[in-house]
């Protein structure tokens, strides 16, 4: 072995669906482990440490939450949910119970892959943070708690710098309402999405161009908000 | 009470002989019989036959008693005035019958008017009654009077009576009672003590039962038959008009829902085999080549069963968008949201069919926030943008602006395409219904896109149109939603 493949955990009960992400991930660098279960999944979660984790939810023995909720209970992994609902309550429930991202079934292998490296990629981040977030314009000094939209400094309010940190500390991943309502007010506020949307508008003002077409901090209709990282920016323009 | 008018036709006689008796002293008379014979015709004409004759008798009786020789007695001597009383009794008699006859068709009269008079209201507050529940109402209300009360009335319901309606009392129907009611479907006769049940029947058969509580006294209600039936039958109309109401619609929504299906397999037939062709066609093409083929046509074979199974989603979710509406699965779940965050969802939803054009988002910074379903919402918008980019020509300018206008925001998008016709501004919100696309040919497309718009844009209050733009002029959709204030200050939570 020369390389070191990171190793995706593929949990689909369809044989087809393993079938083709098992080619489509291994073409592209990845060592794949399959379960058909929840069970299989726990199990090959535990012996194989997999480095991110492809999770369907309609899986035959359990719901596939459960399995996401039981992996959160020692295990940061990055999950990626698959699934043919495409409400916002279902996206909202994965996000909340821990999930990294939301796929809807059907989904192209491109788009799954863009995931994957994204997912991977926010998890190296994580364990060492850069001191500076930049996307576009936008400039996030977290060392000195300074914001730059093309190199004009921004003045935002305690609270509003809260709220982009910690959008910034997700970047590239949709916070739910909720986790941002109780990370800034609180959880007695957590319900109060209202509070949010009138936040959300007021940073944006000051840091897109066009408030009503943002290019960083997205909307997640129903779901939450994300922001955008370069590769993504890069992607939808 | 029955012997007042036998009273008062007996005072008529003992007036109109002490009139005689007092003439007789003034002047002589000959006959004093036709005095008498007024008293008998007026007893017939205001009391009837029995108070006559009792007039004629007396008449009799007080003529031989005080005018024919000798007075003072019941004796009648003078033949002359036997023949004169003979004549009397007969007159009298033939009288009577005449008076009696001429006042029992005038009550008769009174009477039927009395009943048209109460069947025209009621057939009035029937005609009035729109809902069956309204119908029932007004038929114990107008039928307690006439029957007694507690009413109830009971209709079939999947193959037994139920008490549909009861009126005059709290007292709820005894369980005897549908056992009873349920005799008379069968058709037998039905009694239950103190408890009078009717039928209620048409010309199609029997539609429902009357029960109405009969006084405890044991006392039954004076009521008359005839309008008593009269009433029973107009409800039983009412009822049945009410019920074949109901039916024509069921059967209404039953067609409509048959003629989507036939739509549906029409065209699922067409938009679900063409793509799968091409999908099976490309994937064998793609099986046979093998490792011999050039990369760029396997390529080009994965591209082709990409796009169709992409048109083929597309499809697909076009026509669950559609049953979920028809099957009435659409209660929009409304949140206070922004428009510009739905018009930005939709419009990065639809980046790829619009990356062809050009597009000019105008919205004010100030518009209010709505009160919508968001899935529901974006879909419906991203189902117009859709649109445009469909039937307008590549590198052509879409518009989205919004505004404020008589308490609503109006979402007008624009394209730049050929327009749609007068004619057609109201067909292209139909299921299945195609516009031309570019010079003629038949667009791509489900032609359920607007369908869904209409129907997911009305389920949250708003509503979707055409505008008239003009000849060549490009086409423009307006999506028109309520701002709904007051108690929305306040968001509920919008999480589970």
């Amino acid at each position: 072995m020369t390389e070191v493949r990171p190793k995706v955990l593929v949990v689909d009960d369809e044989p087809q669906i393993r079938k083709f992400l098992r080619l489509g991930l291994e073409s592209h660098g990845y060592a794949v482990l399959e379960a058909a279960t929840a069970d299989a999944a726990l199990r090959g979660a535990v012996a194989a440490q997999p480095d991110l984790v492809v999770l369907d939810l309609g899986l035959p023995d359990r719901e596939g939450l459960e399995v996401l909720a039981a992996l959160r209970e020692w295990s940061r992994v990055p999950v990626l949910v698959l699934s043919v609902r495409d409400r916002e309550d279902e996206k909202v429930r994965a996000f909340d119970s821990g999930a990294d991202d939301y796929v809807v079934k059907p989904f192209g292998m491109a788009e799954l892959l863009a995931r994957i490296k994204a997912a991977l990629r926010r998890r190296v981040e994580a364990e060492a943070p850069m001191p500076v977030f930049r996307v576009g314009g936008l400039e996030v000094d977290l060392v000195r708690r300074m914001v730059r939209v093309n190199e004009a400094e921004v003045r935002l309010s305690p609270k509003q710098y809260r709220l982009l940190q910690i959008l910034v500390a997700n970047a590239g991943k949709v916070v739910t309402h909720r986790q941002l309502l109780n990370d800034i007010w609180g959880a007695v506020h957590r319900d109060d999405v209202q509070y949010l949307r009138v936040f959300v508008r007021k940073l944006r003002a000051r840091i897109e161009a066009d408030p009503a077409r943002p290019r960083y901090l997205l909307t997640e209709l129903g779901v939450g908000y994300r922001l955008r990282t370069p590769d993504q920016l890069a992607s939808s323009s | 009470m029955r012997l007042l008018p036998y009273l008062k036709s007996a005072l008529a006689v003992a007036v109109v002989g002490s009139a005689a008796y007092l003439l007789t002293l003034l002047v002589p008379l000959p006959h004093v019989s036709p005095l008498f014979l007024a008293a008998v015709v007026m007893s017939a004409a205001f009391w009837g036959l029995g108070p006559s004759l009792l007039a004629a008798v007396l008449s009799v009786a007080g003529g031989s008693y005080f005018f024919y020789s000798p007075i003072y007695s019941f004796r009648v001597a003078n033949p002359q005035d036997l023949a004169d009383l003979a004549v009397f009794v007969l007159a009298a008699a033939v009288t009577s019958r005449l008076a009696a006859g001429v006042r029992a068709q005038a009550l008769d009269a009174k009477r039927r008017q009395a009943i048209i008079g109460g069947l025209y209201t009621f057939s009035e507050r029937l005609a009035a009654s729109a809902s069956a529940a309204e119908v029932n109402a007004s038929i114990l209300e107008h039928l307690a009077p006439v029957l007694g009360q507690p009413i109830h009335l009971l209709l079939p319901e999947s193959g037994r009576l139920v008490v549909a309606a009861s009126h005059g009392g709290a007292e709820p129907a005894p369980a005897e009672l549908l056992a009873a009611a349920g005799r008379v479907v069968a058709g037998s006769e039905a009694t239950l003590a103190g408890w009078r049940v009717d039928p209620l029947s048409t010309a199609q058969g029997l539609v429902g039962v009357v029960a109405a509580r009969q006084p405890k006294d044991g006392v039954a209600l004076p009521i008359d038959a005839d309008y008593a039936r009269a009433l029973l039958g107009q409800a039983a109309i009412a009822i049945e008009r009410v019920r074949l109401a109901r039916e024509i619609a069921d059967a209404r929504v039953k067609a409509q829902g048959e003629a989507l299906r036939e739509a549906l397999i029409n065209s699922v037939s067409h938009e679900l085999q063409t793509p799968l062709a091409a999908i099976l066609g490309s994937a064998t093409a793609l099986e046979t080549l093998g490792d011999r083929g050039d990369p760029h046509a396997r390529r080009e074979l994965a591209t082709t069963i990409r796009e169709e199974a992409e048109r083929l989603g597309s499809y697909i979710g076009n026509v669950l968008d559609l049953t979920r509406i028809r099957s009435g699965q659409i209660a929009p779940r409304l949140e206070l949201v922004e428009l510009s965050d739905i018009i930005d969802a939709a419009l990065r939803r639809k980046e790829k069919a619009l990356a062809g054009h050009v597009l000019r988002v105008d919205l004010p910074a100030d518009l209010p926030m709505l009160r919508l379903d968001l899935f529901l919402m974006e879909h419906a918008v991203a189902n117009v943008l859709d649109n445009a980019a469909k039937y307008s020509p590549a590198g052509s300018q879409v518009t989205i602006a919004a505004a404020l206008q008589d308490g609503a925001v109006v979402l007008d998008v624009t394209d730049s395409g050929s327009g749609i016709r007068a004619a057609d501004r109201e067909r292209v919100f139909d299921a299945f219904y195609r516009g031309e696309a570019q010079h003629g040919s038949p667009a791509a497309g489900t032609g359920l896109g607007l369908a869904i718009c209409r129907a997911f844009v009305e389920a949250n209050g708003g509503s979707a149109t055409v505008l008239d733009a003009g000849h060549e002029r490009g086409a423009t959709v307006r999506l028109r939603l309520p701002v709904r204030t007051g108690a929305d200050a306040a968001e509920p939570a919008s999480d589970d």
